[in-house]
């Protein structure tokens, strides 16, 4: 279906790729691996003719080619899901599936009805329910996936690229993902799925590639390789355990947040938590389930609109980021790059960014001061970068990620939560963010981590709070707890 | 006020597709209240007709606009080409009125030529389109001065009938702007093109992925501004009998007002051309019910302005708590 030869890729400074050679089947999902930085979403890019290669050759369906566009990609049958989608929030599910083949009347003029009657078959036959008078931006991610998915089949799609489909989505979504794509591959439609979480890849995959550095480790039928294996082709180590081991003793240690019946926006519903230094809860639930409302609301980036929250021996009915950091509270957001990091600025700005007055004198920042302090950070979290001048935007996702929990960990004394903290980030990276965490569990702070990988949640966590429908729907025990379980807290059959 | 009356045949979908229209349409209602507390002639039939009458300019130019700002961009250089066409369709038709056809045609030809270069070089050369239509204003600024320092040529006195006539009672300029906007808000729900306007300014990231034709869909919006424009220029040539090098100068920041009012997003991809001509038919009814109040030219821009940002401030809070 899909021939890639010796295909490279540099841009200012980088070599993206090196000599790539890819070949997908037809009617074969084929998982792409490789760490952040191993060159998997610029590959994307060239087959998708949203870039262009410096060398190489690419066969499509036994012919040559050569995309001066996405838009000729996608007459050839090439459609891709991004990881961040390209959707148009405001606008409708029908009309999102059918942008740019709009359905027409015989005047050549905009047939709603039918475009609305169409997208309704389509959907159905994917198996979903959506309302497709609904704007996409009212949709759960997994609906929204959905819409992508859907919108492939509108071109008669011959081969799939999702990339990353389930670092947004969880559990019983998952599910209905591979069994749709399964369902295409039996109608001859190749996938080329990538995805950082192995035991996706083993439950989905046909075969695999793995990646590093920009230059093509190896292609694999998935039953000839062990997990192991995989990692260490796309690390080129051996990683140890990927989880640090607990180190909680003190169960009955100091509470250091508690919430009393907190309300926020319109998911989260009296939600009464408690958090003790020192500890690792994790927060579970399905996408949607108010877990990331309930942290911004914690953090007082959204209003709480009723309850109390407990924090440092303080009683607050109204939050506001200012007071939260004031009390030693930090928030790493889900999405780093447009509510976490200031993209344009250095690693060192970056850093310094909540707690400025410590690199200032008289009032004026200490440039110095300022890379001195940046310089610290990058050597103990060891950040992969040239320098505390580094721009933010030309680090891969692994590292900026450390920036943001190197920024927090400095000046956060009481709770740091963390929503998704290892969303899109490779191994390596992860296995760093998670020693950091420890680390910081034990010198006192308590820490929330919001996740939607059950493995990193049951790894990671001391404690396991559930969230179902904007409600804390139980509490599990780390370590013992099984997947089943958190799903069964998550899911609950009698819900609505 | 029979136009609007036309118009509420579109409401029940440009409702659902427009919720700012509600709010321009309240604010007209609370004008009218305040107008007809500060005197009886107000909410009379004819002050109506006569407001209506003043909407025209800004009600064209508005329109236009409304499709650069839906599609993510903006047009900054229609004050000077309302300049320059008026300038020209007086200095042309120089009081000949065998010329009166021809020379209409061809300022409405350039107006939209003009909107189509700046399209072109929008794509071409990858700049925003604040910076390439800014440059545009200027450029065209100076093309009019070339042509004249003051006042230019005059029009017929039968052309003058486009900015004072009345057809069945109804004032034409004003009623061809009503029917310029009904046939625009029509092709932007029903022409495939039109849809994409709404797609391009909503996520133009997703729109190249996608494979939408950007260059198209500019050519369309700026192409539309720049025939606007053009309409503008030919109204304001009849309404003074001569064109002017300045006489546009002011629509360009003017001519945002109405689009942001009519609950168009500045950022694009949400809104429509029907919110704009109320809010443009709202500011001329502000500013009529402010000369009822004796209230001072100087002081009518002041309360304009206040009022703008006050009510723009409400729509932001019923967006946020939506």
């Amino acid at each position: 279906m899909l021939k890639l030869a010796g295909i490279s890729k540099s841009f200012p400074g980088v070599r993206a790729l090196n000599g790539v050679h890819l070949h997908v089947q037809p009617g074969e999902i084929h998982g792409l691996l490789g760490e952040n930085g191993a060159g998997k979403s610029t590959l994307i890019k060239i087959i998708a003719g949203a870039d262009a290669p410096d060398e190489g050759e690419m066969d499509f369906a036994d012919a040559p080619v050569q995309w001066s566009s996405p838009r000729e990609a996608k007459q050839h049958g090439i459609h891709v899901v991004y990881q961040e989608f390209a959707l148009f929030p405001q606008r409708s599910v029908a009309e999102n599936i059918f942008i740019g083949h709009e359905r027409r009347n015989r005047f050549g003029l905009l047939d709603h009805a039918r475009t609305r009657r169409e997208a309704t078959q389509l959907l159905q036959r994917l198996g979903v329910s959506l309302n497709v008078n609904a704007a996409v931006s009212s949709l759960s991610v997994a609906d929204q996936q959905m819409v992508e998915i859907a919108r492939a089949m509108v071109h008669n799609v011959k081969l799939l690229v999702l990339d990353e489909p389930t670092a947004v989505i969880a559990g019983r979504e998952v599910a209905v993902l591979f069994e749709l794509l399964r369902r295409l591959r039996e109608t001859g439609v190749s996938v080329l799925f990538i995805s950082h979480r192995l035991d996706e890849v083993f439950a989905i995959c046909d075969r695999v590639t793995v990646l590093k550095d920009g230059r093509l480790v190896g292609t694999h039928d998935i039953r000839d390789v062990t997990r192991q294996r995989l990692i260490s082709m796309m690390v080129g180590r051996d990683l140890g355990d990927l989880f640090p081991p607990r180190t909680m003793t003190a169960r009955s240690s100091e509470t250091i947040l508690r919430t009393e019946g907190v309300t926020v926006g319109e998911r989260v519903r009296d939600v009464s938590i408690e958090l003790r230094r020192g500890e690792i809860a994790a927060l579970a639930g399905m996408v949607g389930a108010g877990r990331s409302e309930l942290a911004l609301g914690l953090f007082g980036a959204m209003p709480l609109r009723s309850g109390v929250i407990h924090l440092a021996g303080q009683r607050i009915t109204s939050m506001t980021p200012a007071r939260a950091i004031g009390l030693g509270m930090g928030l790493v957001t889900e999405d780093r790059k447009s509510q976490g990091l200031a993209m344009l600025l250095d690693i060192a700005a970056n850093i310094s960014g909540p707690a400025l007055s410590e690199v200032a004198k008289h009032g004026l920042i200490d440039r110095r001061l300022e890379s001195e302090v940046a310089a610290r950070e990058i050597e103990r979290y060891r950040i992969a970068c040239r320098g505390p001048g580094t721009k933010v935007a030309t680090m891969s996702g692994g590292n900026q990620q450390k920036v943001i929990v190197a920024r927090w960990a400095r000046i956060c004394r009481s709770v740091l939560i963390l929503d998704e903290p290892t969303r899109g980030i490779d191994v390596g990276a992860k296995a760093e963010i998670y020693r950091i965490m420890r680390e910081l569990a034990r010198s006192g702070v308590a820490i929330l981590m919001i996740s939607s990988e059950l493995t990193e949640v049951i790894g990671m966590a001391d404690r396991i709070i559930v969230m179902r429908e904007g409600r804390v729907t139980g509490e599990l025990p780390g370590g013992a707890a099984t997947e089943e379980d958190i799903m069964h807290l998550a899911t609950s059959e009698n819900a609505a | 006020m029979t136009g609007a009356a036309n118009l509420r045949i579109e409401m029940p979908w440009l409702l659902r597709n427009n919720a700012g229209l509600a709010g321009v349409l309240v604010l007209i209602a609370l004008v009218c209240l305040v107008g007809a507390a500060a005197s009886d002639r107000f909410l009379s039939f004819n002050n109506f007709l006569n407001v209506f009458e003043q909407t025209t300019d800004l009600a064209l130019v508005s329109i236009g606009q409304t499709l650069t700002i839906l599609a993510g961009g903006i047009d900054l250089s229609v004050g000077s080409l309302i300049s320059l066409t008026s300038c020209l369709t007086s200095g042309l038709i120089n009081n000949n009125p065998d010329r009166v056809v021809v020379v209409v045609i061809a300022v409405l030809v350039l107006g939209t030529a003009v909107g189509c270069v700046n399209a072109s070089l929008v794509v071409a050369l990858r700049v925003h389109p604040l910076i390439v239509t800014l440059g545009m204003g200027a450029v065209l600024q100076g093309v009019t001065l070339l042509y004249a320092l003051g006042p230019v040529g005059r029009v017929p006195r039968g052309f003058n009938f486009l900015a004072y006539g009345r057809v069945y009672g109804l004032p034409l300029g004003a009623t061809l702007a009503v029917l310029l906007c009904i046939l625009i808000a029509l092709l932007l729900r029903y022409l495939p093109l039109g849809r994409q306007v709404y797609a391009l300014g909503d996520d133009a990231n997703s729109a190249r992925l996608v494979g939408l034709r950007r260059t198209r869909i500019l050519m369309l919006v700026y192409g539309t501004s720049g025939f606007c424009c053009a309409a503008t220029g030919l109204y304001l040539a009849a309404r003074f009998g001569v064109g002017q090098p300045y006489t546009g100068v002011n629509y360009t920041l003017a001519s945002i007002t109405p689009v942001v009012l009519g609950g168009t997003l500045l950022s694009g991809g949400k809104g429509g051309v029907v919110g704009t001509l109320f809010g443009a038919f709202l500011i001329a009814l502000l500013n009529n019910l402010l000369n009822f109040m004796d209230v001072s030219k100087h002081y009518q821009l002041v309360a304009q302005a206040v009022i703008i940002i006050l009510a723009v401030s409400v729509y932001v809070e019923r967006r946020r708590t939506m």
